[in-house]
């Protein structure tokens, strides 16, 4: 392996991509879209396809992405991504596409859009930031809320009886033969990060198969939204999140 | 020992948000269903609502977008509950879809519309005065749709009860056209200077002008009237008659139709009941001067800045008058006719970019020469208004 050294003489082990600008992160400590953002940045770097990825991101707390992601973006209105995406693809057919969403945007306002593109195959990679709250809004609940969840608008806990069951959106998706690749990953250990950094290479990977969708929902949390310390979220999204949203393959390539 | 902090305001002074009044107001007028999706800068009427209505007896939903919030408003609606949904520019443009749909199924409805900097989802924490046309010509047809606009936390309180009361009576949607500013701060207001009346009781400032055959038990369909201005009396779905309620062109009975001469006299109803009561639906601030050769026309936010131009510019010896509408339509014609007595110059302070509200207030200022005071991107100042009245720098004394 080429060995890199720095300017004052020391081995460089580790930098961030070049598809990264070099903007700092707005988002709050410990939040996980920054590590996503990061993930997603590097598979593209070692894939080589930085000029051909064009990615959609909407509005939530990753509205700033394109100032992050050094590769052309698209900010589409709230919801609407996916259905942006594939007017892209469509047109740009052997581009690599993908769209970048929060839980608001995709399981809510957003969910014809999800589940019509997802049910039509179409051949883009759709990053799911699942942190069961409307982060950018002020911390309001979302589809994904669990049960007994206080957010702005559950101030006595999300209730089944008045608000109906968390939402798992990404095992609907899986259920739909158009999907190709359906997994639900998390970046709060070493290992999370590893697995999900795989998953994004193999969806980015998959993409000019052209065998239908790509899904990576991403476990995550918003310290701001729960009210609660970086390690005390993480903590809190293991204990509370997992079991709901379980880790692991939905659907790979058969 | 720690002493409490001792207040020389009245008790009755309290600390409120345009948004939290709103929806105190809401409480007033007896909202019973509110529906909403989280929107800066409207977010905190849902917000209060959620946190209040429950305790009242009333519904409070938190819907997956803004199609669905007001979808839900009109089905309680529909049932005789109050309803209220509220939103800015982006679920605005969402909403009006249904907002056509409650018009043309004469479904009581009040809507709060928050501004913020426009077009798309523009900028989500600045303030702005873009939608004022969006919000009264989003009915395929153009119909009058009733919009009130407040400029303080004390107003956003009261006409939300009229609001409610317009909705009540004329059986249709009435937007509340509020702005980051007015919804977003904090400010005192004494609450024993508000209005007790709920919606049930027309305000008794307003006097309505008969109302047809609203309070009639007998029915003879959903839609059924005899004058083209005559409000159908209500009757609600599940109740013991049946109902057909429908957003097609239709006949009294509630029936799809495409062209007939009862359909064409539905949909002119739809207008002549808000065009007949036009002058009874007037909420204005006339502070004329006699003499006056300006006037000044404001609303919202900026009128908060006109009032203290006007001020300043009486005291540096000029006569000048100043409207402040919150009644933007029906556009209030005989208030600023009145106001008009005299007048040479009109000038109209809104912070949008082309002067919206004053594209339509023109053609009803014949005789007087039409100036805009407008910005986008930060509010209007007194000075900026001083300086169009004065048209030269404006050098405070
Ligand atoms: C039509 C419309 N409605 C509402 C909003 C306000 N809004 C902006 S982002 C957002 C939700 C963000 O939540 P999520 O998608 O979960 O992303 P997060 O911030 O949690 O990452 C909302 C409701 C909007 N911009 N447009
Ligand atoms: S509000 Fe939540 S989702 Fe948004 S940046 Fe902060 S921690 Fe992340
Ligand atoms: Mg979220």
């Amino acid at each position: 392996m080429e060995v890199v050294t720095t300017t004052n003489g020391m081995e460089l082990v580790y930098q961030k991509p070049s598809t990264l600008t070099d903007t700092p992160f707005h988002y709050c400590p410990g939040c996980g879209h920054g590590v996503v953002h990061k993930l997603l940045m590097e598979v593209v770097e070692e894939m080589g396809i930085q000029e051909q990825t064009i990615g959609i991101a909407p509005v939530g707390c990753s509205v700033f992405a394109y100032n992050y992601m050094n590769v052309d973006m698209q900010e589409a209105a709230h919801g609407r991504a996916a259905a942006v995406a594939t007017g892209v693809k469509r047109v740009f057919p052997d581009k690599y596409v993908f769209s970048y969403q929060g839980d608001g945007d995709l399981a809510a306002i957003g969910t014809g859009e999800t589940i019509h593109t997802a049910n039509r195959g179409e051949n883009i990679l759709v990053v799911f930031i699942n942190n069961a709250i409307y982060g950018m809004t002020g911390g309001q609940m979302a589809p994904t809320t669990l049960l007994g969840m206080v957010t702005s608008t559950t101030p006595f806990g999300r209730q089944q009886a008045v608000m109906g069951f968390p939402l798992k959106i990404t095992d609907l998706i899986a259920q739909l033969p158009g999907a190709y690749y359906v997994t639900r990953q998390a970046v709060h250990t070493t290992n999370a990060v590893r697995k999900t950094k795989k998953a994004l290479r193999l969806a980015l990977e998959y993409q000019p198969r052209k065998k239908g969708i790509c899904f990576v929902e991403v476990v995550s949390n918003c310290p701001s939204g729960w009210k609660m310390t970086p390690v005390e979220a993480n903590a809190w999204m293991e204990k509370n999140m997992f079991p709901m949203y379980p880790l692991g393959d939905l659907k790979v390539p058969q | 020992m720690a002493r409490k902090a001792q207040s020389h305001l009245p008790q009755s002074i309290r600390l409120r948000s345009g948004n939290q009044m709103m929806a105190e107001g809401a409480l007033q007028a007896g909202c019973m269903f509110f529906a909403g999706y989280p929107i800066t800068p409207a977010t905190g009427i849902f917000k209060t609502m959620i946190d209040l209505l429950p305790a009242k007896g009333g519904i409070a939903l938190s819907a997956p977008d803004e199609i669905s919030a007001i979808a839900y408003c009109i089905g309680a609606s529909m049932r005789g509950s109050r309803s209220m949904t509220a939103t800015s520019g982006p679920g605005w443009a969402l909403m009006i879809e249904s907002i056509q749909y409650a018009l043309m199924t004469e479904t009581p409805l009040v809507v709060s519309l928050v501004q913020r900097l426009g077009p798309s989802t523009g900028g989500a924490t600045q303030g702005a005065q873009g939608d004022v046309l969006l919000a009264e010509f989003c009915t395929s047809g153009g119909y009058t749709l009733p919009v009130l606009c407040p400029t303080n936390a004390s107003e956003c309180y009261e006409l939300t009860i009229l609001a409610f009361t317009w909705a009540e009576l004329l059986r249709m949607p009435v937007i509340l056209l509020s702005d980051k500013e007015t919804g977003m701060t904090i400010e005192s207001v004494d609450f024993s200077s508000l209005p007790r009346s709920t919606a049930q009781n027309r305000p008794s400032n307003f006097a309505f002008r008969d109302l047809g055959t609203h309070n009639r038990t007998e029915r003879k369909g959903t839609y059924y009237f005899d004058a083209l201005h005559e409000i159908p009396p209500f009757a609600p779905v599940g109740g013991d008659r049946k109902v057909t309620a429908t957003g097609s062109a239709h006949d009294k009975q509630g029936r799809l139709q495409k062209n007939s001469t009862e359909t064409i006299d539905v949909l002119k109803h739809l207008e002549q009941k808000i065009s007949w009561r036009r002058d009874d639906f007037v909420s204005v601030v006339s502070d004329l001067q006699p003499s006056a050769t300006t006037l000044v026309v404001s609303y919202g936010v900026t009128a908060r800045a006109a009032r203290s131009a006007v001020q300043q510019a009486r005291n540096a010896g000029e006569r000048i008058s100043l409207l402040v509408i919150h009644s933007l339509f029906p556009i209030p014609v005989k208030k600023l006719a009145h106001a008009l007595q005299g007048v040479d110059t009109v000038l109209v302070a809104e912070e949008n970019m082309s002067g919206l509200y004053r594209s339509v207030l023109e053609r009803y200022c014949k005789g007087a020469k039409v100036r805009g005071v407008n910005k986008i991107g930060a509010m209007i100042t007194p000075e900026e208004i001083l300086e169009a009245v004065f048209e030269e720098p404006w050098q405070p004394a």
